[in-house]
């Protein structure tokens, strides 16, 4: 029996029968009341959802990149905001195993079996661009003082640790892990977002918060390489999180053009609906196998900063083109707040956004690009 | 208590369709998953080892693929796993399978309680855990709904034979067959997977058991598949009643007694 | 073991009578075989269920009289049915119910004679002697025919309510009384049982009648009710339906409701939009009522009546 095959094997079944039986039922519910109705995230953590990647020797799974895009692809196919919630967690883990020093290691991974971990970078005055941060740490004896605010992280107000992204020096970024029970951390207001509503999005408030020189993730000036590590991690997996969602949109239209039926014939017949139907897949297809391409380089040592950010703008526009298409095949259903279908155009969309706009992606997958041929 | 508990490994959708070329099921992209009913017999096994102390072992016939349902059940807490897996096993109907089940059984020893789901999902026989508990000569309760240890060799079970409700106090040796709704059961746990491979996996070919290669996989097989037919589709004939309303009510009420739909189920 | 020329039918007994599956089977059986239909009957001394089956016209009714006998667990039940093949041979066929008992000791009986067993059967028919048994499997997806070619009996399980039971005129049943069959009594079980009040389920999924209200039958709710009170049926809605207080979400039937299959639907204004009728396609009979003759619903239904539901339904609840 091959080991790690079986492994992945057990935990996808489980994944799958999870979303069938605890997360798409409860769809709708979760993005009309903003939040994780029937205990949801009490089971996805009972479930041991949050250990997934969190390397073994701190108690974790330790499942590998590819294997955790899938999980999220499947989850994501039920419910996108607890895909994502379980994105912005996966990554924050991977950088403290990526960076983090042993002590803060020690401390806050065998934690990320039961609390969720953020990893805030975006302020009032900057986000795509991080040198416009106002907020700073100063360096006290062995101990830094951090100051600042962060706004619309994923999972703000719901995370209990952060990994914030803070200048040392006027033109130095350097990243902290800092938690809830710190003297000076505070919950700022929760954004009402138009997608992924069931995932909260809020601030942070940093006074004077106290830590041991542990606490810096990597080493002072690292920001930028962190920040940007983050973001690929992050990228993978929404590429994931997308084709869930546009394999929740073919379900739907699949089932829809198969039994609605126009002059005694099934829609699925005619050539304006197959075409539409065929773009849908098309999308899907692409985007899984850039999610799957970029998540074999990353569990491989290779660079994969181009093709996670291909998987994120490619998927992204074409997750909510595909919801577009599905919204037209049904008609009047589709516009219907009582289906399925416009959140995840509504989801599908904050994708454009988060982790970078696909506009700052295309910049980056074009100068990789041009650089590697001269 | 030891107890064992049968597994049956089935495609993880019920909805398939015979190729029209191979006249076979097709079984494309359809992986496999442990049988649901199967899952409330394991469970039903765990809870009460919890209750009453013993091992729980997990045990499934089938080729080598279905070791992944047997570690499976160890991650979700059974203690031992035993595949049986032999060539010489397959093609077997019911009561070649029961028959190699009912041996291997025999050679764990010693066992308390057999558990079964009521039927599995793909074959939808159920008759899997009576073969077994005559082969065994053990009692038997089959559709069981809740089920009680209520001392170390005695189970107090609760079932429905259509609206009768029934109290069974049983004693060991038994076999159980489990609903939908015995035991209530888990996900796997995430953190578990890799836990369960430090749990004994073992396979057992027909040379690790005492059997009579004549009752094994086909040869042993009573019955015979002749053939697999996709159910006819529904057509709906649209017959139309009377115009009057009073003729039409008059038909129905004729073509219903007709057809037996107004008796009352027994 | 002597073979005997004759197929074996179990009676079952549910609450103080026979099951109408044991009929059922007996009029199938006849039907398709010219080979003499015998009835296995367990009952206590006091009861003469015999009286009720020969109405049926079995050749034949061997009766078991033993009180221990009547409401016996399967292991006790399997043990005397192999006493009485012992005793008199063993039949071409054996067939049961496949209810929750037959499903139980079927199979039990089966492992005792080590023969082939095909269960809930959903049709039957003889080549010869070979009993050709169809059965549905992956969830009624796919139908396989199965034959038990070199092992007596051919033991198969039958789904009830398939066949039509038939009475018969001729009273040229034999019956066969035994009153000294040995069985061994499973010692290890003890039954408690408790007759359950007749089904209070509300539930659509499981319900066996179905009158269902779409937009063109919500006025008339209480002739609708008095036809489902007279036919025990429950009371299902289209989507529509479920924002009148009247209804909620729990009765509404098709794709974002329930999922039905009961023995008989009757739609009454219901026009067939495809999130309804994906609901109801494992309806055995459907009937519909609307007052537009071009309806979807009328393709999708067995029997149709093209006018008011209202005079339907009182013309109904007058005749039935």
């Amino acid at each position: 029996m091959d080991q790690l095959k079986t492994r992945e094997e057990i935990l996808l079944r489980m994944v799958k029968s999870f979303t069938e039986n605890e997360v798409a039922p409860f769809d709708s519910e979760i993005d009309q009341t903003r939040s994780y109705v029937n205990n949801l995230l009490e089971k996805v953590h009972d479930a041991g959802f949050y250990s997934l990647v969190t390397p073994e020797e701190y108690g974790g799974a330790g499942f590998d990149g590819r294997t955790s895009a899938k999980v999220l692809n499947i989850l994501a196919k039920g419910n996108a905001s607890i895909a994502v919630t379980l994105e912005g967690h996966y990554k924050s883990v991977e950088q403290i195993v990526k960076y983090g020093n042993d002590k803060l290691k020690a401390k806050y991974l065998p934690q990320s079996a039961d609390r969720i971990i953020a990893f805030p970078m975006t302020e009032p005055t900057g986000g795509s661009n991080p040198m416009g941060i106002n907020s700073h740490a100063e360096k006290h004896g062995d101990s830094w003082i951090i100051n600042g605010d962060k706004i619309m992280i994923t999972n703000g107000g719901l995370a209990e640790i952060y990994c914030a992204m803070v200048k040392t020096a006027p033109t130095e970024l350097s990243f902290f892990v800092v938690d809830q029970d710190m003297d000076g951390f505070e919950f700022g207001k929760q954004e009402k977002f138009l997608g992924l509503t069931g995932c909260p999005i809020g601030e942070i408030l940093m006074d004077n918060i106290e830590v041991d020189e542990y606490h810096l993730l990597g080493k002072v000036g690292m920001g930028p390489e962190i920040g940007n590590s983050a973001h690929d991690d992050a990228r993978v997996l929404m590429g994931a999180v997308l084709t869930g969602i546009m394999e929740h949109q073919l379900d739907i239209v699949s089932e829809y053009a198969t039994q609605r039926k126009a002059m005694d014939t099934p829609i699925i017949e005619l050539q304006t609906i197959q075409r539409k139907v065929a773009d849908m897949t098309i999308a899907k297809e692409t985007t899984k196998l850039l999610y799957q391409q970029a998540a074999i380089m990353k569990d491989s040592g290779q660079d994969y900063e181009q093709e996670a950010a291909m998987a994120k703008a490619h998927g992204s526009r074409a997750a909510v083109k595909s919801g577009d298409d599905a919204l037209q095949i049904l008609g009047g259903y589709g516009y219907s707040l009582e289906y399925p279908v416009e959140h995840l155009i509504r989801d599908a969309r904050a994708m454009e956004l988060a982790e970078g706009s696909v506009e700052k992606m295309r910049t980056e997958i074009a100068l990789i690009e041009a650089k590697s041929r001269v | 208590m030891k107890i064992v508990v049968g597994l049956k490994q089935v495609p993880e959708t019920t909805n398939v369709k015979i190729n029209e070329k191979t006249k076979n099921i097709d079984r494309r992209g359809v992986s496999g998953v442990i049988n649901k009913y199967d899952r409330n017999a394991l469970q039903t096994a765990l809870d009460i080892r919890d209750v009453v102390g013993g091992t729980v072992i997990a045990m499934s016939m089938g080729p080598n693929d279905f070791a992944v349902s047997l570690q499976e059940a160890l991650s979700l807490g059974a203690d031992e796993a035993v595949l049986l897996s032999d060539r010489a096993f397959g093609g077997a109907d019911t009561l070649a399978t029961g028959y190699v089940l009912a041996e291997a059984i025999k050679k764990i020893g010693g066992v308390d309680l057999v558990i079964m789901g009521q039927q599995s999902v793909d074959a939808d026989t159920g008759q899997m855990g009576p073969i077994v508990a005559e082969m065994l000569g053990i009692s038997q309760v089959t559709y069981a709904d809740e089920i009680q240890p209520k001392s170390d060799n005695e189970l107090r079970i609760k079932r429905y034979d259509d609206n009768i409700e029934q109290e069974i106090i049983a004693k060991t040796p038994l076999m159980l067959t489990t609903t939908g709704n015995a035991g209530k059961p888990e996900y796997v746990n995430v953190v578990e997977i890799k836990n369960s491979f430090e749990k004994p996996l073992t396979t057992w070919t027909s040379k690790d058991m005492p059997v009579d290669s004549n009752r094994l996989g086909q040869s042993g097989s009573p019955t015979v598949v002749r053939r697999i037919m996709s159910p006819e589709p529904k057509e709906r004939a649209g017959k139309m009643l009377s115009t009057d309303a009073t003729k039409a009510a008059e038909e129905l009420a004729g073509i219903l007694h007709e057809e037996n739909l107004l008796a009352e189920e027994d | 073991m002597t073979d005997i020329r004759e197929n074996w039918i179990f009676a079952e007994k549910s609450i103080n009578k026979i099951n109408s599956a044991t009929f059922q089977l007996i009029t199938k059986m006849k039907s398709i075989s010219e080979i003499p239909v015998t009835v296995v009957l367990l009952e206590s001394q006091a009861d003469s269920f015999e009286n009720e089956i020969k109405q049926y016209g079995p050749d034949k009714i061997l009766t078991v009289k033993d009180d221990e006998l009547d409401k016996a667990d399967d292991v006790s039940v399997a043990s005397a049915l192999s006493g009485l093949i012992d005793k008199f041979g063993t039949p071409i066929s054996f067939i049961f119910a496949a209810t929750t008992f037959g499903r139980s000791v079927a199979p039990r009986l089966q492992a005792k004679l080590l023969t082939g067993l095909t269960a809930d059967c959903l049709d039957l028919s003889f080549e010869d002697d070979l009993l050709v048994q169809t059965k549905p499997s992956y969830g009624d997806n796919i139908m396989c025919e199965i034959v038990i070619p070199d092992f007596k009996p051919q033991m198969a399980t039958v789904r009830p309510n398939i066949f039509k039971a038939e009475k018969v005129f001729d009273d040229t049943t034999k019956i066969v009384e035994i009153n000294d069959l040995n069985w061994d009594k499973d010692a290890n079980i003890q039954i408690t049982t408790h007759v359950l009040p007749a089904k209070t389920d509300e539930n659509l999924a499981t319900a066996d009648r179905i009158v269902a209200l779409g937009r063109g039958g919500k006025q008339d709710l209480n002739n609708a009710n008095e036809l489902a009170n007279k036919i025990n049926a429950t009371v299902g809605v289209t989507r529509p339906l479920t924002d009148m207080d009247e209804f909620d979400q729990s009765q509404q039937i098709g794709q974002s409701g329930e999922t039905v299959a009961p023995d008989l639907l009757i739609n009454l204004g219901v026009s067939g939009s495809v999130q309804f009728t994906a609901g109801i396609e494992n309806a055995n009979t459907i009937v519909s009522v609307n007052t537009d003759k071009h309806a979807p619903i009328f393709k999708q239904s067995d029997y149709c009546f093209n006018g008011s539901s209202e005079d339907f339904l009182k013309a109904l609840n007058k005749v039935l």
